[in-house]
């Protein structure tokens, strides 16, 4: 029988949301006090949806273990109390929005998913929680990291 | 249309598999394999799905869904140690994989006339639940 599976972690992170592409003033106006130039942090979690078929042998659809040192190899310890534009490679460019840390999320989990679990459950979603009223969900990309 | 209901229940549970040794039990449990047990506040999400009904605006009447979920889930899971007092976890361990799959199939013949059960979602803590939407 086939399940959802939903683990949920959390770190603390800073962030600054300025785009270059932008002006001082646009900057300004659309991300408001995020665009603080001193920068400001969240803690934020992040809830990774799985799917498979419940082992009959030990009533799990994945491994916990595996799942959650994966968590913490590819999002928690890289992320862990950082300050996200400076220190990860992925927002020098890109402008760390929970819309950009969710696919950044996604994508780190996706790239290291085959590897752990070879022929087991596949990657549905990711959700992403800056504060308790701003979440951005991403559905995981159909062909990597998939079965 | 899918509209849920959530309720809740306090039970124990010991997530060992006698298939597998005391190691391998350890690995894949963690501190849940204690085989004396350890409890949970489980929160049940409960979705049916249809068309509500013309007249009264309703899928289900949610009183009588409520009653259902007493009747079949919390008059039988609440304040027990389900591997000992609940079926099947006399001979499936009741991880919360099993538990939202067992839901469904004492919950599910009793859902009738324009509704039918959507999903049925187990929150065993703030960091882990899982859904079940009747999949083989």
């Amino acid at each position: 029988m086939t399940v959802r599976l939903s683990r949920r972690y959390g770190f603390f992170a800073s962030h600054r949301l300025h785009s270059r592409a932008l002006s001082d003033e646009e900057n300004r106006e659309t991300y408001g006090k995020c665009n603080n130039p001193w920068g400001h942090g969240h803690n934020y979690e992040v809830e990774v949806t799985v799917r498979g078929k419940v082992d009959p042998r030990t009533g799990r659809a994945i491994d916990l273990a595996v799942l959650d040192a994966l968590a913490e190899a590819e999002i928690l310890a890289p992320f862990r109390y950082r300050n996200l534009n400076q220190e990860l490679a992925a927002f020098r460019e890109v402008v760390p929005t929970t819309e950009n840390l969710g696919l950044e999320v996604d994508r780190r989990l996706r790239e290291a998913w085959t590897k752990a679990f070879a022929d087991g459950p596949s990657l549905e979603k990711v959700r992403i929680w800056e504060t308790e009223r701003n979440i951005c969900e991403v559905e995981a990309q159909a062909g990597e990291g998939q079965r | 249309m899918v509209i849920s209901k959530k309720v809740e229940f306090s039970a124990s549970h010991i997530c060992r598999s006698a298939q597998l040794t005391d190691a391998e039990n350890e690995r894949v449990y963690g501190a849940a394999a204690n085989p004396l047990g350890h409890g949970h506040n489980y929160v049940v999400e409960v979705a049916i799905e249809g068309d509500p009904d013309p007249v009264t605006g309703m899928i289900l009447d949610l009183k009588r869904l409520r009653e259902i979920l007493e009747e079949k889930v919390l008059n039988v899971y609440d304040h027990r140690l389900l591997n000992r007092e609940v079926e099947p976890f006399d001979r499936v361990v009741p991880t919360v994989e099993n538990i939202a799959i067992d839901i469904w199939n004492r919950v599910e013949g009793s859902i009738r006339g324009r509704a039918k059960l959507h999903s049925v979602k187990v929150h065993e803590t703030n960091e882990l639940c899982v859904e079940y939407r009747g999949e083989a």
